[in-house]
């Protein structure tokens, strides 16, 4: 028992040295966090608790607009019902800006950043709403995954332990602990889990009773998960089993990412599965291409540039646009529906206006070039997607005009109106093929606008048309 | 009544001393400013908190006549919330004039002008509120958009380091932050504050594809398209 105190008794002297110094605020939280992850981890409660004590002790930090808050919290608990973590992240960090002491939105921006694999994110917002809230339970299992997650294994069992010792629901916060010791858990958290478990029925028993005002906050939900939803479409199973579904979502998005040709629905699809099925040839256009039309974002001297339309015409992520797009640009980043990447440029021709890009964003499919070019085209319906002036996903309808040749290179006039921006994107036809690239306009005059024929495109040689993988545009696809 | 005399005297005296120095001061006052800004950007931690104690230290304007500042203040911020700016700025200088050691008046002199799109006067008022109150980090945060507005990356670097420097409340003003710099559709503030929060080693994540302007140029068609605002919701710190 002396040498226990006498171990307390340094501690608080490293403490109170360490609070003379220059720590930032944050510093000396985690200071204390870590002594209580410490503590738990040597099943030392009477240590957990002095460090408790001592968090509890600190200034709070001053009271925000709840009001304000909890629209934005609502907004992020939903969106994680929906399985949409960045949205989440958005409200969540709204929701905690507007109020900054409420410990249960730290904790929920904490695990948002968790689900996102942002580590660092995650600890430092885990820590600071422990500082606000030492023994919710929820937060301690955050901070134990993303130590577990890190390959922090003594750590991540110290932090386990502590959700363990101040959950409201021991059995069902041991079955999550079970779950997160499961062998497809990474190693540490593996480690850190089974430590825990077996720190746990111990540490239940030595847990003190709190005090009924010297606590700032306790946790209000007895779920560990206090007010996060698992996402939806995961098996009920998971539902219950809190974080490891969380887990388990994104080992999901992790394999169907090392192997695109498992991907049950990207996120623009599974919206799209949703929505009432439609004869509008327009709507099933707009939604089969969206996904695959591409924003290009050029930057200069570090700074944003310019930007322009593409489209994916290869499973291994080549996009075509303009070269005027990409034209002086020192680096290039694409957005393709949800996914972004960087890109560099594989070939490029000044006549025809074309580039070829290369990025990172592999799909199962992509658009297909249609090649006729004869006046049988004129007078059929075509559809453009593109960006212009930033508006992102643009959607304009208008038929083929004529057949012009400008230069050696044979383009399609339309009317359907493109602005700058436009520039790069895909003319389709009602088939869902592309029939040309959105190139040009004629500023006099209305609606008078050019794309770079598919023919003209293939014929460039500016890549293997072989590459393009699609699927037939099916009633409600 | 020479007990009266007794007291003008040092007033009137006093009066006589500082005006002359005004327009010194406050080109002195702006030199702090910006050594602080630069000092900020070099993460010159000593550097920001002598030049800091300096601007504390040095003489401080007298008020003319609070009660009618305070009034005028209330009239201001009235006028803000009903998006009435130029009613605002008349009230916020008149705030400023009757009562020149209000740093809030300053500030929210900073924000009308800034809202109005008179850059160098907004510069000017913040600065003036800072010499006020170095640790103002509202102000520091409002200058950093003016400077974001400038493009002037470094000095806008500068004015953000001091806005967490001297937030009340640290991780609030790094999620702030951490927002800027990924929802942040202007390329100079986006970058000043992912540089920002890297010089004070914060986690950060630069975005691939940066954030879209909200509102291209969009307005009513017989109203020429205003100066692309960004979308980042940016709360103060």
């Amino acid at each position: 028992m002396k040498p226990r105190l006498a171990t307390l008794a340094l501690a608080m002297l490293l403490a109170s040295t360490r609070l003379t110094g220059a720590a930032g605020q944050y510093e000396t939280i985690d200071y204390y966090v870590q002594q209580m992850i410490v503590q738990g981890d040597a099943n030392d409660a009477a240590g957990v608790e002095t460090f408790r004590e001592q968090l509890e002790n600190l200034g709070r930090p001053e009271a925000g607009d709840p009001v304000k808050a909890r629209p934005f919290q609502q907004q992020g608990l939903e969106q994680l019902t929906r399985d949409s973590p960045k949205e989440a992240l958005a409200a969540f960090r709204q929701a905690f800006i507007a109020d900054p002491a409420n410990p249960e939105i730290a904790g929920q921006l904490g695990q948002t950043y968790l689900r996102l694999r942002r580590f660092k994110e995650a600890e430092r917002l885990s820590v600071y709403a422990l500082s606000l809230a030492p023994t919710q339970s929820a937060t301690w299992l955050v901070l134990g995954e993303v130590y577990g997650q890190t390959g922090d294994p003594l750590r991540a069992g110290g932090a386990l332990a502590n959700a363990y010792r101040f959950a409201k629901d021991p059995p069902q916060l041991a079955e999550q602990l079970r779950q997160l010791a499961a062998a497809n858990s990474p190693e540490a958290l593996r480690t850190g889990a089974q430590k825990a478990l077996q720190l746990g029925p111990s540490a239940a028993n030595l847990k003190p009773p709190l005090p009924p005002t010297a606590a700032p906050a306790t946790d209000p939900d007895p779920s560990p998960q206090a007010g996060i939803p698992a996402p939806a479409g995961t098996p009920a199973a998971e539902k219950t089993a809190g974080t490891s579904s969380v887990l388990g979502a994104l080992r999901r998005r992790l394999e169907t990412l090392a192997n695109p040709a498992e991907v049950p629905a990207p996120a623009a699809e599974s919206s799209l599965a949703q929505a009432p099925s439609t004869d509008d040839p327009g709507q099933r256009i707009y939604r089969r291409s969206i996904p695959l039309t591409c924003l290009i974002v050029t930057f200069r001297n570090g700074k944003t540039d310019n930007l322009g339309s593409g489209l994916l015409v290869s499973a291994d992520g080549l996009v075509i646009t303009n070269n005027h797009v990409i034209d002086k640009a020192d680096n290039l980043a694409v957005r393709c529906g949800e996914r972004e990447s960087a890109a560099s440029v594989r070939k490029r021709s000044k006549e025809p206006d074309l580039a070829l890009l290369a990025t990172s964003l592999k799909r199962g499919e992509s658009f297909v070039l249609n090649e006729t070019y004869n006046q049988g085209l004129i007078g059929r319906d075509v559809f453009v997607i593109g960006n212009p002036y930033g508006l992102e996903g643009t959607f304009s309808t208008g038929v083929i005009s004529g057949l012009r040749e400008i230069d050696g290179v044979r383009y399609i006039q339309i009317s359907a109106p493109i602005s700058p921006g436009n520039s790069g994107g895909p003319v389709i036809l009602r088939d869902g093929t592309v029939i040309g690239i959105a190139a040009m306009g004629l500023k006099m005059g209305q609606n008078l606008n050019f794309a770079i024929a598919s023919a003209e495109v293939i014929a460039s040689g500016l890549f293997d048309p072989a590459r393009m993988m699609s699927r037939p545009l099916g009633r409600d696809q | 009544m020479n007990a009266r005399r007794f007291l003008l005297a040092p007033l009137l005296a006093a009066w006589l001393v500082a005006s002359p120095a005004t327009a010194q001061t406050s080109e002195q006052n702006r030199f702090y400013i910006q050594q602080m800004i630069e000092q900020a950007a070099a993460n010159d931690s000593h550097g920001v908190t002598s030049t800091q104690r300096v601007l504390e230290q040095s003489p401080k304007p007298t008020p003319i006549d609070p009660t009618r500042a305070r009034a005028a203040l209330q009239r201001g911020q009235a006028a803000l919330e009903r998006s009435e700016l130029e009613a605002a700025l008349s009230a916020f200088q008149q705030a400023g004039q009757t009562d020149p050691s209000n740093t809030e008046a300053f500030n929210y002199l900073g924000l009308v002008y800034r809202k109005l799109d008179r850059l160098a006067e907004a510069e000017s008022a913040l600065q003036q509120a800072l010499a006020l109150e170095p640790t103002r980090a509202v102000a520091w945060f409002q200058l950093a958009q003016v400077y974001g507005l400038q493009r002037d990356a470094r000095r806008a670097l500068g004015a953000l380091a001091n806005t967490y420097r001297f937030a009340q409340n640290p991780m609030r003003a790094e999620e702030i932050l951490r927002n800027i710099a990924e929802n942040e559709a202007a390329d100079t503030l986006r970058n000043a504050a992912l540089a920002t929060l890297r010089l004070y080693r914060l986690p950060a994540e630069a975005v691939l594809v940066p954030p879209l302007p909200a509102n291209p140029g969009i307005a009513p068609l017989n109203i020429p398209p205003g100066p692309v605002r960004s979308r980042a919701n940016r709360p103060s710190p």
